[in-house]
């Protein structure tokens, strides 16, 4: 049974096709990349995924279980959790609480010390108790990979966590994604750099105007006519 | 039978013409939010002092308070201009939740314009007198006072100039943009705080001078600023925030049922019946039940 | 915008020392003082409930409620009708009543209207209460706009004593669920972030619902146990829209979202009342007075009273002064120091 199947996903504001029929499945403990240029709609694929908005059509399924149109709190509590490309720190509260608030559905009696374990694996224990609202950009989106850790979700959505992290700390949320794929966890990870996506993914989904434009390896892509047309022909912005 | 019918029509006058008071009570204040983001809840408060204005100018002047309108407009738009960039300097701070903070803020600035009024006017009803519009029209059975025909045709007046403003203006292109989306409108060099400003400077000019007329139709104290912020808020709501067509229909709707409820179930209940119907708006239709076509 | 009160490892007597103090000053009160200041006091133990259960909605969940004096005079309402010759409930039992109605009328109002901006809430909240006083104005078993009499009369310290004890526990209660429970947890994430709640599994329409809730019922306890000490009650006195007024002064003016700030908002205001109605009469030049300070409290001190003293600089002094400064801060704020780190 897949961790993810989604059939003839549909998305649409006003007349823009934002998702435009895509349908793709994601085995357990598999880490998947999605690639494509700014507005080939990545994040409103996420954004469907997890039930933050409704599809047109189409229907998805987590672990074999249709969750369309379900609400966000209850795909989650089955198991799905995401981070933002935006960044959303609940600001008034510190980053520990930040982390212990991550935890309110899950895994709660042992929520102090894994908070502090996440802390400390992301190097963000010196700002702690400080207010989420007082971070840089690179902090918030430690704390909201931080976040997604502490969900302890099976299937977790990724998306760009690693920009504007620096590049020892990118080493470390690579750790941390490979050491919970060996536990069992599935990943879907959106991404603009390749080197990462590289390393990090078995497989790659190329979407290009709300479509799945190509589907394989890191190798099969970068040398598809297609896809470097869609994409890596044009410049990342 | 006959007479039943002619209590009827008689009703829905009396309701359309008060209604239309509440179209400029609430033109100005729907734009305000609009514009603002900020739901003034001062609204009724600047109804309230329009009315005192009104009364001073009779008394203390002896000008005719309907001669007295545009320095009242002019007064209060100055005032509103003072009160506006403070509101503005709320919304856009940088505090944990701004929206909240400049709800809270402009609560605080109606307490102390109805404290203000309490005491130094005190609780004592009044109206406001004027000689220049008096008599009554009487067309088929159906009464219709002259003042309150005035008071219509100074709501259809105001809100024909304040929707040839929006359209057929710069300024008011640049609010409609503005109300729509305040991060693009900053982003196309539009000063969102000046025009913010005037919006409320004319918002504020306007509902007082709505008011004068309302305290020459009704008797009022110092107290009742929040019963007319509510109709303000009814009309708005049901409107859809932000919507000007919106706020036409739905201001000579709340005039209409307020009389109906008046005439038919009792004074007793029109606040009762108002807040039902906003309860059930918002139940179906959160958006405002009228928000399509003309969205400002 | 967070409280931190207690956090574990910092040395007990700190936050023993102090609350026995109060405990020991409160609860003698009426033995030392006349029934003047024992009736203001309980005014002060009134409004820091009131205002703690308004901080609840309004500070921890982040909705304004304009219309919180309803649920004070739902409260009122359910004793002094309980009380009447006929029914003659016992005045303990009506407490209860008046909470689950409150928490009821609550659920009615809060189900559409929190699914939506802030607005639309504080909008219906407000109408809520202008027209439940409109309509108890015209009903018959509420004596309509003549009032109720409640029947009986205990002693000054009575009153004193249930209204402290009332708002003790608000504040156990609010300490426990918004400082110390996984619900605070719930309740803060829905105010900060509504999507990213919502992608952590809490589910944002219930704990707003439910938090709603809390924070309507406990107005109206306090609001039986005003009744039943004024003795007479009219729309005028408990549906007045000045109870709400005073309860969202208090809590901006203390500390919005702080636990402690409800506390000290009512304090300094009630008593800043009381000196001005023995001073000067009438309470109309208060209305203006706190209006205005609510609006320079939002421009210039967002935080509210309790953020002119910021906890780290007065905790020191105070460890300094008890000869603990060498103590062990625990979790506490900024005991880590950034050295080194990127």
């Amino acid at each position: 049974m897949s961790a993810v199947e989604v059939k003839d996903l549909r998305r649409s504001f006003g007349g823009i096709k934002a998702v435009a029929g895509v349908s793709f499945e994601v085995q357990p403990a598999e880490i998947v990349g999605i690639i494509g240029p700014n507005g080939s709609g990545k994040s409103t694929l996420f954004s469907l995924l997890s039930g933050t908005i409704a599809p047109t059509s189409g229907t998805i399924r987590l672990d074999g279980r249709d969750v369309t149109r379900m609400p966000a709190y209850r795909i989650a509590r089955m198991g799905l959790g995401r981070t933002f490309q935006i960044p959303t720190p609940f600001t008034n509260m510190t980053v520990r609480e930040n982390l212990l608030a991550a935890a309110v559905e899950s895994d709660w009696a042992n929520a102090r010390s894994r908070a502090d374990e996440v802390l400390e694996a992301l190097e963000i224990t010196h700002v702690a108790d400080d207010l989420a609202g007082t971070l840089s950009g690179g902090q918030l989106r430690l704390l909201e990979f931080g976040r997604v850790q502490m969900r302890d979700a099976e299937t977790i959505l990724l998306d760009e966590v690693t920009a504007g992290v620096n590049p020892r700390l990118r080493q470390i949320i690579l750790a941390r994604v490979r050491a919970l794929q060996e536990k069992g966890k599935t990943f879907l990870i959106i991404e603009h750099d390749m080197e990462l996506v590289r390393s990090v993914c078995e497989r790659i989904i190329v979407m290009d105007a709300g479509e799945i434009v190509f589907e394989g390896s890191f190798e099969e892509v970068a040398s598809n006519e297609v896809v470097i047309d869609a994409y890596l022909g044009r410049p990342a912005a | 039978m006959v007479r039943a019918m002619q209590l009827l029509i008689q009703t829905v006058i009396d309701g359309l013409l008060v209604g239309g008071l509440y179209v400029a009570i609430s033109i100005g204040f729907s734009l305000a939010f609009g514009i603002l983001d900020v739901v003034d809840f001062a609204v009724g408060e600047w109804v309230v002092l329009g009315g005192f204005a009104g009364v001073a100018a009779h008394t203390w002047l002896g000008i005719d308070p309907i001669v007295f309108l545009p320095a009242v407009f002019v007064i209060f738009a100055l005032i509103g201009s003072l009160v506006a960039p403070l509101i503005y300097r709320v919304r856009t701070s940088r505090y944990a939740r701004p929206a909240l903070m400049a709800l809270a803020f402009t609560f605080g600035i109606a307490m102390l314009a109805r404290g203000t009024m309490l005491t130094t006017v005190g609780f004592d009803p009044r109206t406001v007198q004027t000689s220049l519009v008096g008599g009554t029209l009487t067309i088929g059975g159906v009464h219709m006072p002259w003042l309150r025909l005035a008071g219509f045709l100074f709501a259809i007046v105001t809100t024909a100039l304040f929707m040839g403003f929006l359209f057929f203006t710069r300024t008011g292109l640049a609010v409609r943009a503005a109300a729509q989306n305040k991060r693009n409108a900053g982003l196309m060099g539009i000063d969102v705080k000046r025009l913010s400003t005037i919006v409320y400077a004319i918002y504020a000019g306007l509902t007082a001078m709505a008011g004068v007329l309302i305290g020459a139709i009704y008797t009022f104290t110092a107290q009742v600023g929040p019963q007319y912020s509510l109709l303000a808020f009814f009309v708005v709501v049901m409107a859809g925030l932000g919507s000007i067509g919106g706020v036409l229909v739905a201001g000579l709707f709340l005039g209409m049922l307020q009389a109906l409820v008046t005439v038919y179930v009792g004074a007793d209940y029109t606040l009762a019946i108002v807040f039902g119907v906003l309860f059930v708006v918002l139940l179906v239709s959160p958006q405002g039940v009228l928000r399509r076509g003309l969205a400002a | 915008m967070t409280s931190r009160t207690a956090k574990p490892g910092r040395p007990a007597a700190l936050v023993v020392l102090p609350l026995i103090v109060l405990a020991l000053v409160f609860g003698t009160l009426p033995m030392w003082t006349d029934d003047y200041w024992i009736r203001v006091w309980t005014g002060v133990a009134m409004w820091a409930g009131l205002a703690a259960s308004w901080n609840i909605i309004g500070g921890y969940a982040g909705y304004i409620s304009f219309g919180h004096v309803a649920f004070f005079g739902i409260g009122a309402y359910a004793t002094a009708i309980l009380m009447q010759p006929g029914y003659d409930w016992n005045f303990f039992l009506t407490l209860p009543v008046g909470a689950v109605i409150a928490g009821l009328f609550a659920l009615i109002v809060g189900w559409p209207t929190l699914r939506l901006r802030g607005a639309y809430f504080a909008i219906a909240t407000w109408a809520l209460a202008e027209a439940l006083a409109q309509i108890i104005n015209t009903l018959d078993f509420t004596g309509g706009s003549f009032g109720l009499s409640t029947p009986g009369n205990p002693s000054t310290w009575f009153f004193y004593y249930a209204m402290l004890i009332a708002t003790i526990l608000i504040y156990l209660l609010t300490f426990l669920l918004f400082e110390r429970s996984r619900f605070g947890y719930k309740v803060k994430a829905v105010r900060d972030n509504e999507a990213a709640a919502q992608s952590l599994g809490i589910n944002t329409t219930a704990v707003k619902l439910q938090a709603f809730m809390l924070s309507a019922a406990l107005p109206a306890v306090l609001g039986g146990i005003n009744a039943y000490w004024i003795t007479f009650i009219n729309p005028q006195s408990v549906l007045s829209g000045e109870v709400t007024d005073q309860m969202v002064v208090m809590t901006l003016i203390g500390g919005l979202g702080h636990l402690w700030g409800p506390a000290l908002g009512a304090f300094v205001l009630y008593l800043a009342s009381t000196w001005l109605g023995a001073e000067y009469g009438g309470s109309t030049s208060y209305i203006a007075m706190i209006g205005a300070l609510l609006a320079i409290i939002i421009l210039f001190l967002p935080d509210g009273l309790i953020g002119l003293a910021p906890r780290a600089r007065g905790m020191k002094l105070v460890r300094k002064m008890l000869g603990l400064s060498g103590a062990p801060g625990g979790g506490g704020a900024g005991t880590a120091p950034p050295g080194g780190r990127p």
